[in-house]
Protein backbone atom coordinates (compact mmCIF):
# COMPACT_ATOMS: atom_id res chain seq x y z
CA UNK A 1 0.00 0.00 0.00
CA UNK A 2 1.49 3.44 -1.34
CA UNK A 3 2.09 6.26 1.34
CA UNK A 4 -1.45 7.55 2.50
CA UNK A 5 -2.52 11.11 0.87
CA UNK A 6 -5.83 12.91 1.18
CA UNK A 7 -6.34 14.30 -1.75
CA UNK A 8 -5.90 12.63 -5.48
CA UNK A 9 -7.02 12.86 -8.96
CA UNK A 10 -8.64 10.33 -11.23
CA UNK A 11 -8.65 10.60 -14.59
CA UNK A 12 -10.59 8.22 -17.38
CA UNK A 13 -9.75 7.81 -20.79
CA UNK A 14 -7.15 9.61 -22.15
CA UNK A 15 -7.56 8.59 -25.93
CA UNK A 16 -4.47 9.75 -27.02
CA UNK A 17 -5.41 13.50 -26.21
CA UNK A 18 -1.96 14.95 -24.84
CA UNK A 19 -3.64 18.95 -24.91
CA UNK A 20 -6.30 17.92 -22.83
CA UNK A 21 -4.41 15.93 -20.18
CA UNK A 22 -1.16 18.34 -20.12
CA UNK A 23 -4.42 21.38 -19.17
CA UNK A 24 -5.82 18.19 -16.75
CA UNK A 25 -2.50 17.87 -15.16
CA UNK A 26 -1.58 21.17 -14.62
CA UNK A 27 -5.00 21.83 -12.75
CA UNK A 28 -5.11 18.88 -10.68
CA UNK A 29 -1.47 20.37 -9.50
CA UNK A 30 -3.24 23.75 -8.90
CA UNK A 31 -5.53 22.26 -6.90
CA UNK A 32 -3.43 20.58 -4.89
CA UNK A 33 -3.81 16.93 -5.91
CA UNK A 34 -1.18 15.03 -4.15
CA UNK A 35 -1.38 11.63 -6.79
CA UNK A 36 -2.41 11.23 -10.00
CA UNK A 37 -4.30 8.21 -11.14
CA UNK A 38 -5.34 6.68 -14.51
CA UNK A 39 -8.14 4.42 -15.01
CA UNK A 40 -6.92 3.21 -18.62
CA UNK A 41 -7.40 4.10 -22.66
CA UNK A 42 -4.00 5.46 -22.82
CA UNK A 43 -5.06 5.66 -26.54
CA UNK A 44 -8.10 5.78 -29.37
CA UNK A 45 -9.86 7.99 -30.52
CA UNK A 46 -7.11 11.23 -30.74
CA UNK A 47 -4.16 11.62 -32.70
CA UNK A 48 -0.99 10.85 -30.38
CA UNK A 49 -0.69 7.82 -28.40
CA UNK A 50 2.72 8.06 -27.88
CA UNK A 51 2.71 11.55 -26.42
CA UNK A 52 1.01 10.46 -23.18
CA UNK A 53 3.15 8.39 -21.44
CA UNK A 54 5.61 11.15 -21.07
CA UNK A 55 3.28 13.27 -19.83
CA UNK A 56 2.17 10.47 -17.42
CA UNK A 57 5.58 9.77 -16.30
CA UNK A 58 6.19 13.75 -15.72
CA UNK A 59 3.62 14.14 -13.39
CA UNK A 60 4.00 10.64 -11.43
CA UNK A 61 0.62 9.23 -12.52
CA UNK A 62 0.03 5.79 -11.93
CA UNK A 63 -2.49 3.70 -14.23
CA UNK A 64 -4.44 0.91 -14.76
CA UNK A 65 -4.82 -0.87 -17.90
CA UNK A 66 -7.96 -0.01 -20.16
CA UNK A 67 -9.20 -2.53 -22.73
CA UNK A 68 -7.84 -0.17 -25.47
CA UNK A 69 -4.33 -0.89 -23.76
CA UNK A 70 -4.75 -4.35 -23.80
CA UNK A 71 -5.69 -4.96 -27.29
CA UNK A 72 -3.10 -2.35 -28.50
CA UNK A 73 -0.48 -4.26 -26.11
CA UNK A 74 -1.54 -8.08 -27.02
CA UNK A 75 -2.14 -6.67 -31.06
CA UNK A 76 -5.25 -8.05 -30.58
CA UNK A 77 -7.72 -7.65 -33.80
CA UNK A 78 -10.09 -5.12 -32.56
CA UNK A 79 -9.79 -2.19 -29.16
CA UNK A 80 -12.28 -4.71 -27.72
CA UNK A 81 -14.50 -1.86 -26.46
CA UNK A 82 -17.82 -4.27 -26.24
CA UNK A 83 -19.50 -2.40 -28.78
CA UNK A 84 -22.37 -4.46 -30.98
CA UNK A 85 -23.87 -2.09 -33.17
CA UNK A 86 -22.53 -2.21 -36.77
CA UNK A 87 -22.43 1.88 -36.75
CA UNK A 88 -20.38 1.73 -33.59
CA UNK A 89 -18.10 -1.15 -34.51
CA UNK A 90 -17.13 0.83 -37.78
CA UNK A 91 -15.93 3.96 -36.19
CA UNK A 92 -14.31 1.59 -33.58
CA UNK A 93 -11.96 -0.14 -36.44
CA UNK A 94 -10.75 3.36 -38.00
CA UNK A 95 -9.84 4.55 -34.79
CA UNK A 96 -7.86 1.50 -33.68
CA UNK A 97 -6.18 0.93 -36.58
CA UNK A 98 -4.78 4.23 -36.50
CA UNK A 99 -3.76 3.86 -32.72
CA UNK A 100 -2.35 0.53 -33.52
CA UNK A 101 -0.36 2.48 -36.65
CA UNK A 102 0.86 4.88 -34.76
CA UNK A 103 2.04 3.68 -31.31
CA UNK A 104 5.80 2.67 -30.96
CA UNK A 105 7.24 -0.86 -29.47
CA UNK A 106 7.92 1.17 -26.32
CA UNK A 107 4.51 2.21 -25.84
CA UNK A 108 2.96 -0.97 -26.33
CA UNK A 109 5.55 -2.43 -23.94
CA UNK A 110 4.53 -0.10 -20.98
CA UNK A 111 0.95 -0.50 -22.17
CA UNK A 112 1.15 -4.78 -21.39
CA UNK A 113 3.08 -3.58 -18.43
CA UNK A 114 0.00 -1.81 -16.87
CA UNK A 115 -2.14 -3.55 -13.81
CA UNK A 116 -5.71 -4.89 -14.12
CA UNK A 117 -6.87 -3.15 -10.98
CA UNK A 118 -5.06 -0.92 -8.50
CA UNK A 119 -6.07 -0.76 -4.35
CA UNK A 120 -5.01 2.67 -2.79
CA UNK A 121 -5.86 4.77 0.48
CA UNK A 122 -7.09 8.24 0.29
CA UNK A 123 -7.26 9.03 4.04
CA UNK A 124 -8.97 6.21 5.73
CA UNK A 125 -10.82 5.51 2.66
CA UNK A 126 -9.74 2.42 0.32
CA UNK A 127 -10.07 2.57 -2.82
CA UNK A 128 -10.01 0.19 -5.98
CA UNK A 129 -9.59 1.46 -9.06
CA UNK A 130 -9.91 -0.56 -12.56
CA UNK A 131 -10.75 0.70 -15.96
CA UNK A 132 -14.33 -1.18 -16.94
CA UNK A 133 -15.46 -3.15 -14.25
CA UNK A 134 -13.95 -5.39 -11.53
CA UNK A 135 -15.26 -8.29 -13.60
CA UNK A 136 -14.58 -6.90 -17.12
CA UNK A 137 -12.22 -4.50 -18.64
CA UNK A 138 -14.82 -3.50 -20.88
CA UNK A 139 -18.23 -3.66 -19.35
CA UNK A 140 -19.78 -0.21 -19.60
CA UNK A 141 -21.04 0.91 -15.96
CA UNK A 142 -23.58 3.72 -17.19
CA UNK A 143 -24.87 5.79 -14.47
CA UNK A 144 -28.43 4.68 -15.55
CA UNK A 145 -27.81 1.08 -15.95
CA UNK A 146 -25.67 0.32 -13.03
CA UNK A 147 -28.26 -0.83 -9.73
CA UNK A 148 -26.84 -0.09 -6.12
CA UNK A 149 -27.65 -3.80 -5.14
CA UNK A 150 -24.72 -4.39 -7.65
CA UNK A 151 -22.39 -2.06 -6.39
CA UNK A 152 -22.96 -2.83 -2.70
CA UNK A 153 -22.04 -6.54 -4.00
CA UNK A 154 -18.99 -5.42 -5.46
CA UNK A 155 -17.95 -3.40 -2.64
CA UNK A 156 -18.79 -6.40 -0.02
CA UNK A 157 -17.80 -9.07 -2.11
CA UNK A 158 -14.01 -6.94 -2.71
CA UNK A 159 -13.50 -5.55 0.04
CA UNK A 160 -13.51 -1.51 -0.55
CA UNK A 161 -14.86 1.49 0.28
CA UNK A 162 -14.99 3.27 -3.05
CA UNK A 163 -15.44 1.80 -6.39
CA UNK A 164 -13.94 3.81 -9.13
CA UNK A 165 -13.88 2.99 -12.64
CA UNK A 166 -14.27 4.49 -16.47
CA UNK A 167 -14.44 2.81 -19.30
CA UNK A 168 -18.14 4.86 -20.73
CA UNK A 169 -16.38 8.47 -20.86
CA UNK A 170 -19.46 9.54 -19.03
CA UNK A 171 -18.78 10.77 -15.20
CA UNK A 172 -21.27 10.04 -12.43
CA UNK A 173 -20.62 9.29 -8.51
CA UNK A 174 -23.43 7.63 -5.87
CA UNK A 175 -23.00 7.53 -2.27
CA UNK A 176 -24.50 4.42 -1.69
CA UNK A 177 -26.65 3.42 1.61
CA UNK A 178 -23.81 1.54 3.13
CA UNK A 179 -21.87 4.54 3.11
CA UNK A 180 -19.85 3.30 0.20
CA UNK A 181 -19.41 5.37 -3.01
CA UNK A 182 -19.12 4.61 -6.51
CA UNK A 183 -17.29 6.92 -9.01
CA UNK A 184 -17.15 6.54 -12.75
CA UNK A 185 -14.30 8.99 -13.67
CA UNK A 186 -15.80 9.88 -17.07
CA UNK A 187 -12.86 11.03 -20.02
CA UNK A 188 -9.73 12.85 -19.73
CA UNK A 189 -9.43 12.86 -23.93
CA UNK A 190 -13.51 13.37 -25.01
CA UNK A 191 -16.03 15.75 -24.11
CA UNK A 192 -19.06 14.78 -21.98
CA UNK A 193 -21.66 14.86 -24.79
CA UNK A 194 -22.45 18.29 -23.43
CA UNK A 195 -22.36 20.91 -26.01
CA UNK A 196 -19.09 22.43 -24.80
CA UNK A 197 -15.32 21.50 -25.66
CA UNK A 198 -14.42 21.17 -22.02
CA UNK A 199 -12.97 17.84 -20.60
CA UNK A 200 -13.64 16.43 -17.11
CA UNK A 201 -11.61 15.08 -14.44
CA UNK A 202 -12.30 13.70 -10.76
CA UNK A 203 -10.84 15.13 -7.33
CA UNK A 204 -11.02 12.73 -4.27
CA UNK A 205 -10.55 13.93 -0.90
CA UNK A 206 -10.61 12.59 2.25
CA UNK A 207 -11.72 15.74 4.95
CA UNK A 208 -12.25 13.01 6.35
CA UNK A 209 -15.47 12.65 5.35
CA UNK A 210 -15.48 11.59 0.98
CA UNK A 211 -15.46 14.13 -1.10
CA UNK A 212 -16.13 14.13 -4.91
CA UNK A 213 -15.84 16.52 -7.11
CA UNK A 214 -16.42 17.07 -10.94
CA UNK A 215 -13.89 19.55 -12.62
CA UNK A 216 -14.25 20.66 -15.91
CA UNK A 217 -11.01 22.04 -17.61
CA UNK A 218 -11.19 24.00 -21.17
CA UNK A 219 -8.07 23.30 -23.06
CA UNK A 220 -6.60 24.15 -26.47
CA UNK A 221 -9.46 21.82 -28.21
CA UNK A 222 -9.08 23.30 -31.79
CA UNK A 223 -5.70 23.24 -31.71
CA UNK A 224 -6.41 19.01 -31.09
CA UNK A 225 -8.74 19.48 -33.81
CA UNK A 226 -6.31 20.71 -36.23
CA UNK A 227 -3.76 18.05 -35.55
CA UNK A 228 -6.96 15.11 -36.18
CA UNK A 229 -7.58 16.57 -39.26
CA UNK A 230 -3.91 16.80 -39.93
CA UNK A 231 -4.18 13.25 -39.17
CA UNK A 232 -7.05 12.06 -41.34
CA UNK A 233 -8.97 11.24 -38.06
CA UNK A 234 -12.91 10.91 -39.18
CA UNK A 235 -14.45 14.19 -39.43
CA UNK A 236 -17.11 12.68 -37.00
CA UNK A 237 -14.50 12.77 -34.01
CA UNK A 238 -13.36 16.67 -35.00
CA UNK A 239 -16.61 17.26 -34.73
CA UNK A 240 -17.01 15.94 -31.19
CA UNK A 241 -13.78 17.67 -30.41
CA UNK A 242 -14.83 21.07 -31.86
CA UNK A 243 -18.81 20.91 -30.30
CA UNK A 244 -18.54 18.53 -27.06
CA UNK A 245 -21.26 16.18 -28.97
CA UNK A 246 -20.66 12.44 -29.54
CA UNK A 247 -21.20 11.88 -33.04
CA UNK A 248 -19.88 8.08 -33.32
CA UNK A 249 -19.94 5.01 -30.84
CA UNK A 250 -23.88 6.74 -29.66
CA UNK A 251 -25.17 3.10 -29.99
CA UNK A 252 -24.21 1.94 -26.81
CA UNK A 253 -25.74 4.32 -25.01
CA UNK A 254 -28.76 3.76 -22.76
CA UNK A 255 -31.93 5.53 -23.19
CA UNK A 256 -31.28 8.59 -20.45
CA UNK A 257 -28.00 9.07 -21.35
CA UNK A 258 -28.57 8.73 -25.55
CA UNK A 259 -31.32 11.38 -24.69
CA UNK A 260 -28.95 13.97 -22.99
CA UNK A 261 -27.22 14.11 -26.52
CA UNK A 262 -27.83 15.96 -29.42
CA UNK A 263 -27.62 12.88 -31.93
CA UNK B 1 -35.67 -31.07 -15.37
CA UNK B 2 -32.71 -29.69 -13.18
CA UNK B 3 -29.34 -29.15 -15.35
CA UNK B 4 -27.42 -32.28 -14.72
CA UNK B 5 -23.87 -31.67 -13.39
CA UNK B 6 -21.04 -30.72 -15.67
CA UNK B 7 -19.82 -34.32 -15.15
CA UNK B 8 -23.15 -35.86 -15.86
CA UNK B 9 -23.42 -33.53 -19.11
CA UNK B 10 -19.94 -34.65 -20.79
CA UNK B 11 -21.49 -38.27 -20.19
CA UNK B 12 -23.60 -37.66 -22.67
CA UNK B 13 -21.80 -35.63 -24.61
CA UNK B 14 -23.75 -32.38 -24.42
CA UNK B 15 -21.61 -29.32 -23.68
CA UNK B 16 -22.59 -27.82 -20.67
CA UNK B 17 -21.72 -24.03 -19.52
CA UNK B 18 -21.40 -22.93 -15.97
CA UNK B 19 -23.09 -19.25 -14.86
CA UNK B 20 -20.58 -16.69 -14.95
CA UNK B 21 -22.80 -13.76 -13.54
CA UNK B 22 -26.62 -13.35 -13.17
CA UNK B 23 -26.25 -10.28 -15.10
CA UNK B 24 -29.82 -10.13 -16.55
CA UNK B 25 -33.16 -11.75 -15.03
CA UNK B 26 -36.18 -12.16 -17.44
CA UNK B 27 -39.61 -12.50 -16.53
CA UNK B 28 -41.90 -14.19 -19.09
CA UNK B 29 -44.33 -12.04 -18.11
CA UNK B 30 -47.03 -12.78 -20.68
CA UNK B 31 -46.32 -15.99 -20.92
CA UNK B 32 -47.02 -16.92 -24.89
CA UNK B 33 -50.06 -14.69 -24.65
CA UNK B 34 -50.15 -12.07 -27.36
CA UNK B 35 -52.27 -10.01 -29.60
CA UNK B 36 -50.60 -11.17 -33.13
CA UNK B 37 -49.61 -14.50 -34.57
CA UNK B 38 -46.39 -14.21 -36.13
CA UNK B 39 -44.87 -15.81 -39.17
CA UNK B 40 -41.51 -16.72 -37.19
CA UNK B 41 -42.56 -16.35 -33.34
CA UNK B 42 -40.25 -19.03 -31.67
CA UNK B 43 -42.40 -19.62 -29.02
CA UNK B 44 -45.84 -19.59 -30.70
CA UNK B 45 -47.02 -17.09 -29.10
CA UNK B 46 -50.70 -15.88 -30.04
CA UNK B 47 -53.89 -14.82 -28.74
CA UNK B 48 -56.04 -17.81 -27.94
CA UNK B 49 -54.42 -20.42 -25.78
CA UNK B 50 -51.45 -19.81 -24.72
CA UNK B 51 -49.10 -22.80 -23.94
CA UNK B 52 -46.98 -20.97 -21.21
CA UNK B 53 -49.50 -19.16 -18.68
CA UNK B 54 -48.54 -15.32 -17.34
CA UNK B 55 -46.65 -15.19 -14.55
CA UNK B 56 -48.77 -14.12 -11.42
CA UNK B 57 -47.71 -10.48 -10.10
CA UNK B 58 -46.55 -11.90 -6.62
CA UNK B 59 -44.35 -14.31 -8.51
CA UNK B 60 -42.50 -11.21 -10.66
CA UNK B 61 -42.53 -9.23 -7.44
CA UNK B 62 -40.46 -12.07 -4.76
CA UNK B 63 -38.29 -12.91 -7.84
CA UNK B 64 -37.25 -9.28 -7.84
CA UNK B 65 -36.56 -8.60 -4.47
CA UNK B 66 -34.46 -11.68 -4.89
CA UNK B 67 -32.90 -10.28 -8.27
CA UNK B 68 -31.85 -7.41 -6.02
CA UNK B 69 -30.17 -9.31 -3.62
CA UNK B 70 -27.86 -11.22 -6.29
CA UNK B 71 -26.80 -8.08 -7.70
CA UNK B 72 -28.73 -8.58 -10.85
CA UNK B 73 -27.41 -5.48 -13.32
CA UNK B 74 -30.70 -5.78 -16.00
CA UNK B 75 -34.31 -6.93 -15.77
CA UNK B 76 -36.48 -7.57 -18.90
CA UNK B 77 -40.12 -7.98 -19.14
CA UNK B 78 -40.92 -10.29 -22.10
CA UNK B 79 -43.58 -12.77 -23.30
CA UNK B 80 -45.96 -12.82 -25.74
CA UNK B 81 -47.07 -9.22 -25.42
CA UNK B 82 -46.11 -8.74 -22.42
CA UNK B 83 -48.10 -5.01 -22.19
CA UNK B 84 -50.95 -7.29 -21.91
CA UNK B 85 -50.56 -8.58 -18.42
CA UNK B 86 -52.80 -6.60 -16.16
CA UNK B 87 -50.33 -5.26 -13.78
CA UNK B 88 -47.82 -4.37 -16.78
CA UNK B 89 -47.15 -0.50 -15.03
CA UNK B 90 -46.88 -1.48 -11.50
CA UNK B 91 -44.53 -4.14 -11.88
CA UNK B 92 -42.17 -2.00 -14.42
CA UNK B 93 -42.51 0.57 -11.94
CA UNK B 94 -40.84 -2.01 -9.04
CA UNK B 95 -38.32 -3.44 -11.59
CA UNK B 96 -37.17 0.36 -11.96
CA UNK B 97 -36.67 0.62 -8.01
CA UNK B 98 -34.09 -2.19 -8.47
CA UNK B 99 -32.65 -2.61 -11.76
CA UNK B 100 -32.84 -1.02 -15.68
CA UNK B 101 -35.66 -2.64 -16.93
CA UNK B 102 -36.36 -3.10 -20.69
CA UNK B 103 -39.79 -4.41 -22.16
CA UNK B 104 -40.05 -6.37 -25.34
CA UNK B 105 -42.91 -5.76 -27.41
CA UNK B 106 -44.70 -5.61 -30.65
CA UNK B 107 -45.65 -2.00 -29.93
CA UNK B 108 -49.38 -2.37 -31.39
CA UNK B 109 -50.82 -1.50 -27.92
CA UNK B 110 -48.35 1.75 -27.48
CA UNK B 111 -50.92 4.38 -27.93
CA UNK B 112 -50.91 7.95 -26.79
CA UNK B 113 -52.05 7.35 -23.00
CA UNK B 114 -49.89 4.63 -22.54
CA UNK B 115 -46.98 6.31 -24.14
CA UNK B 116 -47.62 9.01 -21.56
CA UNK B 117 -47.49 6.39 -18.47
CA UNK B 118 -44.65 5.25 -19.99
CA UNK B 119 -42.24 8.36 -20.12
CA UNK B 120 -43.54 9.40 -16.54
CA UNK B 121 -42.42 6.00 -15.23
CA UNK B 122 -38.95 5.87 -16.74
CA UNK B 123 -38.69 10.11 -15.52
CA UNK B 124 -39.23 8.87 -12.10
CA UNK B 125 -36.48 6.44 -11.78
CA UNK B 126 -32.62 6.66 -11.46
CA UNK B 127 -32.49 3.66 -14.21
CA UNK B 128 -32.78 3.48 -18.50
CA UNK B 129 -36.44 2.14 -18.97
CA UNK B 130 -35.82 1.01 -22.95
CA UNK B 131 -38.89 -0.62 -24.88
CA UNK B 132 -37.46 -2.63 -27.62
CA UNK B 133 -40.02 -2.44 -30.37
CA UNK B 134 -40.06 -5.74 -33.09
CA UNK B 135 -40.00 -4.40 -36.93
CA UNK B 136 -39.54 -7.08 -38.92
CA UNK B 137 -38.74 -5.16 -42.25
CA UNK B 138 -37.90 -1.70 -43.42
CA UNK B 139 -41.59 -1.94 -45.54
CA UNK B 140 -44.81 -2.85 -44.55
CA UNK B 141 -45.07 -5.38 -47.36
CA UNK B 142 -41.84 -7.15 -45.45
CA UNK B 143 -43.01 -6.37 -42.13
CA UNK B 144 -46.96 -7.41 -42.32
CA UNK B 145 -46.16 -10.40 -44.02
CA UNK B 146 -44.74 -11.36 -40.95
CA UNK B 147 -46.35 -10.35 -38.34
CA UNK B 148 -50.22 -8.75 -40.16
CA UNK B 149 -51.68 -6.69 -42.07
CA UNK B 150 -51.53 -3.26 -40.23
CA UNK B 151 -49.21 -3.37 -37.85
CA UNK B 152 -45.99 -1.97 -39.67
CA UNK B 153 -48.37 1.45 -39.41
CA UNK B 154 -49.31 0.69 -35.63
CA UNK B 155 -45.15 -0.05 -34.55
CA UNK B 156 -44.28 2.85 -36.78
CA UNK B 157 -46.27 5.23 -34.93
CA UNK B 158 -45.10 3.63 -31.47
CA UNK B 159 -41.94 4.67 -32.35
CA UNK B 160 -42.44 7.85 -33.25
CA UNK B 161 -44.86 8.15 -30.13
CA UNK B 162 -41.83 6.63 -27.73
CA UNK B 163 -39.38 8.99 -29.50
CA UNK B 164 -41.07 12.42 -28.80
CA UNK B 165 -41.17 11.74 -25.21
CA UNK B 166 -37.27 11.04 -25.39
CA UNK B 167 -37.58 7.29 -24.95
CA UNK B 168 -36.02 6.63 -27.60
CA UNK B 169 -36.66 2.84 -28.71
CA UNK B 170 -34.40 -0.03 -29.50
CA UNK B 171 -35.67 -1.22 -32.38
CA UNK B 172 -35.22 -5.02 -32.83
CA UNK B 173 -35.50 -7.26 -36.29
CA UNK B 174 -35.23 -10.81 -37.52
CA UNK B 175 -32.94 -10.69 -40.49
CA UNK B 176 -32.83 -13.68 -42.60
CA UNK B 177 -37.07 -14.33 -43.13
CA UNK B 178 -37.41 -12.07 -46.46
CA UNK B 179 -36.12 -14.28 -49.31
CA UNK B 180 -36.14 -11.63 -51.84
CA UNK B 181 -32.34 -10.29 -52.92
CA UNK B 182 -31.79 -6.56 -51.49
CA UNK B 183 -29.44 -4.45 -52.60
CA UNK B 184 -28.47 -3.24 -48.95
CA UNK B 185 -28.48 -5.16 -45.45
CA UNK B 186 -31.86 -4.73 -43.61
CA UNK B 187 -29.74 -2.37 -40.72
CA UNK B 188 -29.30 0.40 -43.46
CA UNK B 189 -32.93 0.16 -44.96
CA UNK B 190 -34.51 -0.10 -41.35
CA UNK B 191 -32.49 3.10 -40.13
CA UNK B 192 -33.27 5.19 -43.22
CA UNK B 193 -37.27 3.62 -42.71
CA UNK B 194 -37.19 4.57 -39.03
CA UNK B 195 -35.74 8.23 -39.75
CA UNK B 196 -38.00 8.90 -42.83
CA UNK B 197 -41.01 7.84 -39.99
CA UNK B 198 -40.20 10.45 -37.55
CA UNK B 199 -37.88 8.29 -35.53
CA UNK B 200 -35.02 11.27 -34.20
CA UNK B 201 -32.62 8.47 -33.70
CA UNK B 202 -32.95 5.34 -34.36
CA UNK B 203 -31.56 2.28 -32.37
CA UNK B 204 -31.31 -1.00 -34.32
CA UNK B 205 -30.61 -4.81 -32.83
CA UNK B 206 -30.36 -7.06 -35.93
CA UNK B 207 -31.79 -10.88 -34.29
CA UNK B 208 -31.09 -14.17 -36.09
CA UNK B 209 -33.81 -16.87 -37.39
CA UNK B 210 -34.26 -19.10 -34.31
CA UNK B 211 -34.98 -22.92 -35.47
CA UNK B 212 -37.94 -23.24 -32.99
CA UNK B 213 -41.45 -22.65 -32.62
CA UNK B 214 -43.28 -21.73 -35.93
CA UNK B 215 -39.75 -21.50 -37.25
CA UNK B 216 -39.19 -24.78 -36.51
CA UNK B 217 -37.43 -26.80 -39.78
CA UNK B 218 -37.33 -29.82 -37.63
CA UNK B 219 -33.23 -29.34 -37.87
CA UNK B 220 -31.63 -31.85 -35.17
CA UNK B 221 -27.90 -31.35 -35.12
CA UNK B 222 -27.24 -30.27 -31.46
CA UNK B 223 -23.41 -28.94 -30.24
CA UNK B 224 -21.04 -30.83 -28.88
CA UNK B 225 -18.30 -30.28 -26.27
CA UNK B 226 -16.18 -29.98 -29.12
CA UNK B 227 -17.69 -26.78 -30.26
CA UNK B 228 -16.95 -24.70 -27.17
CA UNK B 229 -12.82 -25.38 -27.63
CA UNK B 230 -11.63 -21.93 -27.58
CA UNK B 231 -14.79 -19.77 -27.20
CA UNK B 232 -15.98 -17.60 -24.70
CA UNK B 233 -18.90 -19.60 -23.34
CA UNK B 234 -19.78 -16.31 -21.30
CA UNK B 235 -20.92 -14.65 -23.82
CA UNK B 236 -23.60 -16.89 -23.75
CA UNK B 237 -27.18 -16.07 -22.67
CA UNK B 238 -27.31 -18.86 -20.39
CA UNK B 239 -23.78 -17.96 -18.64
CA UNK B 240 -25.26 -14.29 -17.94
CA UNK B 241 -28.71 -14.82 -17.04
CA UNK B 242 -32.24 -16.64 -16.00
CA UNK B 243 -35.67 -16.50 -16.62
CA UNK B 244 -38.53 -16.42 -14.37
CA UNK B 245 -41.44 -18.03 -16.56
CA UNK B 246 -44.53 -20.13 -15.61
CA UNK B 247 -43.28 -23.67 -13.88
CA UNK B 248 -40.22 -22.46 -12.80
CA UNK B 249 -36.57 -20.87 -13.95
CA UNK B 250 -35.46 -21.53 -17.12
CA UNK B 251 -32.07 -20.75 -18.34
CA UNK B 252 -32.64 -18.45 -21.16
CA UNK B 253 -35.32 -16.35 -23.30
CA UNK B 254 -35.33 -18.71 -25.98
CA UNK B 255 -36.62 -21.30 -24.12
CA UNK B 256 -38.63 -20.55 -21.70
CA UNK B 257 -41.10 -22.89 -20.47
CA UNK B 258 -39.51 -25.53 -22.19
CA UNK B 259 -38.57 -28.85 -19.81
CA UNK B 260 -35.17 -29.31 -21.04
CA UNK B 261 -34.03 -25.42 -20.09
CA UNK B 262 -35.63 -25.55 -16.85
CA UNK B 263 -32.92 -25.27 -14.11
CA UNK B 264 -35.27 -25.10 -10.95
CA UNK B 265 -38.22 -24.75 -9.68
CA UNK B 266 -38.96 -21.94 -7.28
CA UNK B 267 -36.02 -19.31 -6.22
CA UNK B 268 -33.35 -18.02 -8.40
CA UNK B 269 -31.00 -19.12 -5.92
CA UNK B 270 -31.46 -22.67 -6.43
CA UNK B 271 -31.31 -22.22 -10.38
CA UNK B 272 -27.82 -21.03 -10.50
CA UNK B 273 -25.83 -24.47 -11.55
CA UNK B 274 -24.70 -25.19 -14.84
CA UNK B 275 -26.80 -25.68 -18.23
CA UNK B 276 -26.27 -28.21 -20.85
CA UNK B 277 -26.67 -26.72 -24.12
CA UNK B 278 -29.15 -29.46 -25.24
CA UNK B 279 -31.49 -27.65 -27.49
CA UNK B 280 -31.04 -27.00 -31.71
CA UNK B 281 -31.56 -22.99 -30.70
CA UNK B 282 -28.06 -23.10 -28.70
CA UNK B 283 -26.50 -24.13 -31.94
CA UNK B 284 -27.81 -20.79 -33.27
CA UNK B 285 -26.84 -19.05 -29.96
CA UNK B 286 -23.01 -20.36 -30.63
CA UNK B 287 -22.79 -19.98 -34.20
CA UNK B 288 -24.61 -16.30 -34.41
CA UNK B 289 -23.04 -15.55 -31.01
CA UNK B 290 -27.05 -13.93 -30.63
CA UNK B 291 -27.49 -12.08 -27.24
CA UNK B 292 -31.07 -11.53 -26.03
CA UNK B 293 -29.66 -8.61 -23.98
CA UNK B 294 -29.72 -5.01 -25.38
CA UNK B 295 -25.87 -4.89 -25.95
Amino acid sequence: MPERVSRIALLGGIYANDLALQAVLADARQRGAEAIHCLGDLGGFGPHPDAIFPLLDAAKAECVQGNYDLAVAQGAADCGCGYTDPRDNAFARVSYAYTVRHTSPVTRRRLAALPPQRRILVGAWRLLLVHGSPRQINEFLWESTTPDGLLERWCRQLDTDVLCFAHTGLKWHRALASGRHAINAGAVGRPENDGTPRVWYTLVTATPDLQVEFVPVAYDHEGLARAMERASLPPEFVETIRTGWWTSCLEVLPVKERARGAY
Amino acid sequence: MIAPSMSEARATCLPAVPLHDLRAVWFQLAGTLCNLSCRHCFNSSGPRDPWLAPLESAVVRAHLEEAESLGVREIYFTGGEPLLHPDILPLLEAALAVAPTTVLTNGTLIDDGLADRLAILAAGSAYSLEIRLSVDGATAEEHDAIRGRGTFGRVLAAARRLSLRGLHPIVTAVEGLDRTPRAEPLYGRLRATLRAAGVERPRIKILPVLPLGRCDGGESRRLSPADLDGVDTDRLECAQARVVAAGGIYACPILAGLAVARVGTARLTDALGPVTLAHRACVTCHETALTCRNA
